[in-house]
């Protein structure tokens, strides 16, 4: 018996003329365990799941089998199987208990993946079908609504997303339960591979309109570039020999396109860049750069790397590679999937995750994934939003995102470690959905290192993993374009984890049996991207269409090419390895496809068994772009300064910036993830003797028998950006270094990953504005340059996504310029790990880090609507001496716990250590008005200066811990209590504030109510009982030269 | 005598690394076993004194969790399976490992040897009493355990993650929640899931069946522990999950059958 079970597509023969379908509604036993909540519908809603089977025969009995063992629990759900090729069909009243008026049944539109029913299908072998009986399956799920509706489009978004799912839906009635919905979506017939010509003899308006009716997605120039280089008379010549048409077809220019687009090429970052400096208007000053990515990003790398021995493979790859120690290396990448999650929210963000987890499997030989991270950017769902056309509701975006990271990081188990979520009303334009994985691999492989590859010519490629479908074709260009109405459907696409995960298995099985010489992942672009990349190592590749494997028929030779369908792997193996390789996929359940060859021809050749059908210069493919030249204006608009009294109850002010959407828990999310599979992980999302104190960094062992942590960290601050992008993309630098050094990582061990978010910066009639933010990404290069050389924290990779802008030609809506910063560092000894919650009542509390007057862009400006142009700066040198100093002190395990100043200043901080405590904390602030003399009280403790850290030491470390700072800006703050509040002094007469910390606790334990699914109890903001004194009167209202 | 443990992975298993560096640590010697090898040769199963199902998700849960891989082990395993179990080797289940033995219906098992493998229980979405599902949960939780039970020798009070979406107990019947109770049950100290009784694992009449909702293989170490001071002040030496393996090698080591 074969017990390997590839993935059988039902669709590899054609469609049969005959065919019987029966239906399987599994209803529970007990409908109130089917209620759901669906936010947006009125009245109880009861859901359950239906099946619908077409076979080659009738076979009715095995469909009662495979109801009975397979689709039901027989403890909470009975079946009704229908045949309905007799029509005969079993009458089935609903309870009338349940008042239900509508039945909505939801399932998957032709070719969406539907791994529901690829597991069914593929685990009937086990039932023993029927002999020469071909059985299809697809699955669904069946609503049962209070109200009552005439037609789908009300439950769009909230029952069902219409771009890959469609909804039926019938009244309820004992006449009409009849008419259940008994068809078997077909598929359309195989048609042989053809390649179309596509004339270029078009004027500029006519090469534009071509590049956008087909999704190119390439600019005039570059239509241009390739006008010319097919009517040059070496390639028509060429061409003719090779019995081309004279003009591109389909399949060449959509794997131009491909490769050219910004998504994979980078254009904005490879763009010539003339820069205009107007902030000073007495001294212009124009500066040409050519390359932000080669000038800033390599340029910074490059600076660091003669202290950094242990980087090993950056800016090639699919990751970046470190070395760990004598028998390891560590990878890192960080995706975007913003425009797929805009359309389809779960789909784009599970194929987000699971498309950087391939990135890891496909780095070098291949690496194990360890870590996901995710960070998103949203609209807050509890805000009323624009909602114009293609827009899904703020809520469905974070529910569904929420869902397809979950799915895609638990399903595969990789734990999801670190992360973030920040909220802006700007990102309803695009939501930013940033997924990262990290990986581990062996230094070496078979004596050779294990970070490089090796693909040689005659080298077989092998497609690994899923087939190929209509889905996601044109994700790389659709990604390079604002959202628009005519967005193609087609981008959008669900994963499948379990298949990813068996092919994950068998590739470090099969690398570390040696069998591969080359691997990458089909993600954007697909084929043409991954064996277009790989063929540039060689010097050339040839595939064969017809041994792609399909999902069904139907597909055009050129979407068989750039289809981005998911699950796929593409590897190298030298001919000798080839049954070794179908040994090892047979063990896993994987399926392999040998679909062509490397060689050295210089040519990227498409075939049809023996019919050519494309052929491109790899040299022209990869380098015949033009490179963009572009223009960026800087001036400074002058920003308002607004500033009144200090609020007059800062318990009220607390208890509100607690529960403010960019600082208070996020709970309702992390434990959603699985945090802890594979056993690494030692510093959890959140910590402490409640599990809720809110952790700066993950950490997590690399070996399980070994004490180094691995330390992971994210800095975000697009609050920052509409003061200055320069200070924005510092803010960042140092929020995740800083996280990375709390958690106790050597600052110089960090390693830095920059994702860019940008909207739009190119200059066009809809896009006025497009200099400018083009200047703000000049600004934000320039301050990773300055921080990373100073923090001697290398990039080892990174990705930008340059075109976050909603247009649907009359509305435009962008996002703020967004930077996420990944950061990786190294802790010697994970016994010596820090987290943010007070320990032991007597611990001393300090503070590391002058606070200056830095109000610009703070949560209490914005609480308090205020405004300020003095937003943080990063005092660089200052900063990293004293993280290179506190670590030194954390080493020698003098701290207790330690806690970065982040959103909210000192005083949020300082309740956070509280809230994930069960002590209190009594702080004076007389040290911190001394140092900071010029501070009024609220700017002291809500100022957000950064590379601050809160730390807490036991009492007999005093000496220790004075002496080791005394030459540093070491602040006393005060005590642990006993007593669970927090009590706040004002030059140790006067007490500004007691509270509870349950009170702290419940504040920022508060979820947004539309992120949870169930209304929590208020929470009421009281008056709180701090004392009458009049804090106005040590305000300093002159903010002159303040700057710090 | 060497003790020797089977660790099933493969289709979508994925706790299978830790899980084996537990049994190693608690000395017992693992070999991790793709279950499509296995089924291509089921006796080489009793060469093994116990079979571990790791966590994870095997089949993405699609259909209900546990249910394809029970259906697979039922059908790929058959007889070599019932008659490991009978002779009093050890089989072990965690989270997604314990959803498809009660699948299987070797727990909460039956002292009648021609039901052994009928379902009687079920695990399935959390929903507490108030009918809030809380999905899936990753959080260490509170666990109590009534001593007599082997596996649990030497813990009554301690914590473990629980990482699961599915891990509610239903019971055909009362009565076999009043026989699956037979004194030898992991309990949540407080209701996080909606399961029955509170029931977080159970063992089979015989006692060489365990399965549990919580991950013990990531409770081995101290450092893993989400308030490692506190663990270290209250713990009587080993982690919770750490004990729970030694147990087993405890139990290998006089034959595997609970008196």
């Amino acid at each position: 018996m074969n017990t390997a079970l590839p993935e059988a597509s039902p669709y590899t023969n054609s469609v049969s003329t005959q065919q019987f379908v029966y239906r399987v509604d599994v209803m529970p036993h007990h409908w109130a365990s089917a209620k759901t909540v669906k936010p947006g519908l009125a009245g109880d809603v009861y859901a359950y799941p239906v099946y619908w089977f077409a076979t080659s025969q009738p076979c009715g009995d095995f469909i009662e089998r495979v109801t009975a063992e397979l689709l039901i629990d027989p403890i909470l759900q009975q079946a009704v199987v229908r045949d309905a090729s007799h029509h005969d069909v079993t009458t089935w009243q609903l309870p009338a208990a349940l008042h239900a008026k509508t039945k909505v049944s939801v399932r998957f539109l032709p070719g969406v993946t539907d791994n529901v029913a690829k597991t069914v299908e593929s685990n009937l072998t086990y039932l023993n079908p029927p002999p020469d009986t071909r059985i299809q399956v697809a699955s669904g799920m069946v609503y049962l609504l209070e109200q009552r509706l005439d037609t789908p489009d009300q439950l769009a978004y909230l029952l069902f997303n219409p771009l890959i799912e469609r909804a039926r839906v019938v009244h309820i009635d004992p006449n009409i339960e009849l008419s259940v919905d008994m068809n078997f979506i077909g598929m359309p017939a195989a048609a042989p591979w053809h390649a179309e010509p596509i004339s270029l003899d078009l004027d500029d308006r006519g090469l534009e309109a071509l590049s956008q009716s087909r999704c190119l997605a390439l600019t005039l120039p570059e239509m241009q570039t390739i006008q010319a280089y097919f009517s040059r008379p070496d390639v028509t010549a060429l061409r003719q020999q090779q019995g081309l048409p004279a003009e591109p077809t389909d399949i060449e220019l959509e794997v131009l396109a491909q490769t050219w687009s910004e998504h994979c090429k980078h254009k904005i970052f490879s763009a010539k860049i003339r820069y205009t400096d107007m902030s000073d208007p007495d001294e212009v000053q124009e500066v040409e750069i050519d390359s932000l990515f080669k000038t800033f990003i390599v340029g910074a790398t490059e600076a660091v790397k003669p202290d950094r021995p242990d980087l090993l493979s950056l800016f090639k790859d699919n990751a970046g590679v470190v070395q760990w120690d004598d028998q390891t290396a560590v990878c890192f990448k960080v995706e975007t999937h913003n425009s797929p999650s805009a359309l389809e929210p779960y789909g784009g963000a599970l194929t987000g995750i699971v498309g950087v987890n391939r990135d890891i499997l496909g780095t070098g030989l291949g690496a194990k994934p360890v870590f996901n991270t995710d960070v998103f950017c949203f609209a807050n769902p509890d805000e009323p939003h624009a909602n114009y056309s293609r827009m899904i509701p703020a809520p469905a975006i974070l529910l569904g995102v929420r869902k397809g990271v979950e799915d895609g990081g638990n399903k595969s188990g990789i734990p999801t470690v670190n992360g973030a979520l920040f909220f802006d009303p700007r990102f309803r334009a695009k939501p930013l959905v940033f997924c990262g994985t990290g990986g581990v691999m062996p230094l070496k492989v078979n004596g050779k290192p294990a970070y490089e590859k090796y693909t040689q010519p005659g080298d077989l490629i092998v497609m690994a993993g899923g087939r190929v479908g209509k889905d996601g074709i044109h994700g790389a260009t659709f990604s390079s374009e604002a959202l628009s109405e005519t967005s193609p459907l087609s981008a959008v696409q669900i994963g499948d984890p379990l298949t990813q995960k068996r092919m994950g298995d068998f590739i470090l099985e099969a690398r570390d049996a040696g069998l591969l010489s080359g691997i990458t992942d089909n993600g954007a672009g697909g084929l043409s991207s991954s064996v277009g990349e790989m063929a540039e190592q060689t010097g050339g590749a040839t595939i064969d269409l017809d041994q792609v494997p399909l999902k069904y028929p139907g597909l055009k030779a050129y979407e068989a090419v750039i289809s981005e369908s998911q699950e796929r792997m593409t590897l190298s193996i030298t001919p000798k390895h080839q049954q070794a390789l179908q040994r090892l996929a047979d063990k896993h359940g994987v399926e392999l496809s040998i679909i062509g060859y490397f060689h050295n021809q210089g040519t990227f050749d498409i075939k049809a068994g023996d019919a050519l059908l494309a052929s491109l210069d790899l040299d022209f493919l990869h380098k015949g772009l033009p490179q963009m030249t572009l223009k960026a204006y800087w001036e400074v608009e002058p920003l308002p300064t607004i500033r009144a009294e200090a609020p007059p109850d800062l318990g009220v002010v607390l208890l509100d910036l607690l529960k403010y959407p960019n600082i208070c828990s996020r709970e309702y999310l992390i434990r959603r993830y699985d945090h802890e599979v594979q056993g690494r992980s030692v510093v959890k999302p959140l910590m402490g003797p409640l599990q809720l104190g809110p952790c700066d960094a993950a950490v997590m062992k690399v070996h399980y028998d070994r004490p180094e942590g691995l330390v992971v960290s994210n800095g975000l601050c697009p609050n920052l950006s509409d003061w200055d992008t320069y200070h924005m993309a510092t803010n960042a630098v140092d929020e995740a270094v800083r996280n990375a050094v709390a958690a106790g990582a050597d600052p110089l061990s960090i390693v830095l990953l920059d994702n860019f978010c940008w909207p739009d910066p190119v200059f066009s009639p809809r896009n006025l504005d497009g200099e400018e933010k083009l200047a703000q990404l000049v600004r934000a290069c320039v301050g990773l340059y300055d921080i990373a050389t100073r923090y001697k924290a290398p990039f080892i990779s990174g990705k930008d996504s340059m075109k976050n802008d909603y247009d649907d030609g009359q509305n435009r809506l962008s996002i703020p310029p967004t930077l996420l910063i990944s950061a990786m560092g190294k802790l010697p000894d994970v016994a010596m790990a820090q987290t943010s919650h007070f320990k032991t009542p007597g611990d001393l509390i300090y503070l590391l880090g002058t606070t200056n007057f830095h109000p610009g862009g703070s949560q209490y400006y914005h609480y308090m609507g205020w405004s300020n142009r003095y937003v943080p700066q990063v005092n660089v040198l200052q900063a990293h001496a004293n993280y290179k100093r506190l670590h030194q002190a954390i080493m020698a395990g003098k701290l207790n716990s330690c806690h970065d100043l982040s959103d909210g200043g000192c005083l949020v901080a300082i309740a956070e250590s509280i809230i994930g405590s069960s002590y209190g904390a009594h702080i004076d602030l007389t040290a911190m008005a001394t140092h900071s003399p010029e501070l009024r009280w609220d700017d002291l403790i809500f100022s957000e200066t950064p590379s601050r850290l809160l730390f807490s030491v036991a009492p007999e470390h005093r000496d220790w811990v004075e002496t080791h700072f005394a030459e540093y800006p070491l602040i006393y703050m005060g005590q642990v209590t006993d007593a669970p509040e927090l009590k706040l002094d004002w030059k140790k007469s006067q007490r500004m504030l007691t509270i509870g910390a349950d009170r702290l606790r419940a504040a920022w334990s508060q979820p947004p109510a539309q992120c949870w699914g169930r209304v929590p109890s208020p929470v009421r903001t009281q008056a709180t009982d701090f004392g009458s004194a009049d804090f106005g009167q040590v305000a300093i209202e002159q903010e002159g030269e303040l700057r710090g | 005598m060497a003790k020797r443990a089977l660790v099933l992975c493969g289709d979508g298993i994925n706790c299978e690394a830790e899980s084996a560096h537990a049994l190693r640590m608690a000395g017992i010697e693992p070999t991790v076993v793709h279950i499509n090898d296995l089924i291509a040769a089921p006796k080489q199963l009793m060469n093994y004194g116990l079979l571990l199902l790791p966590g994870g998700f095997s089949f993405g849960d699609e259909v209900s969790s546990g249910k394809v891989l029970a259906v697979k082990l039922r059908h790929g395993l058959g007889e070599v399976l019932t008659q490991f179990v009978a002779e009093g080797r050890l089989v072990v289940g965690i989270c997604n490992g314990f959803q498809a033995l009660v699948k299987l219906g070797l727990l909460p098992g039956s002292s009648d040897a021609a039901e052994a493998l009928r379902q009687t229980a079920t695990l399935t979405h959390n929903q507490l009493s108030d009918g809030h599902r809380p999905g899936f949960i990753n959080r260490w939780v509170w666990l109590s355990v009534d001593n007599r039970n082997r596996f649990f020798a030497g813990l009554d009070r301690f914590m473990l993650p629980i990482r699961h979406g599915e891990g509610r107990l239903v019971v055909g019947d009362e009565t076999v929640l009043t026989q699956a109770c037979h004194g030898e049950t992991l309990y949540y100290e407080t209701d996080v899931n909606g399961s029955a009784g509170c029931v977080a694992g159970l063992t089979n009449p015989q006692g060489n069946v365990l399965g549990l909702m919580p991950h013990p293989e990531a409770c081995v170490r101290a450092d893993q522990h989400p308030d490692p001071k506190a663990a270290q002040k209250h713990g009587d030496g080993e982690p919770a999950g750490l004990q729970l393996f030694k147990n087993m090698a405890a139990m290998m080591d006089e034959g595997g059958r609970l008196t």
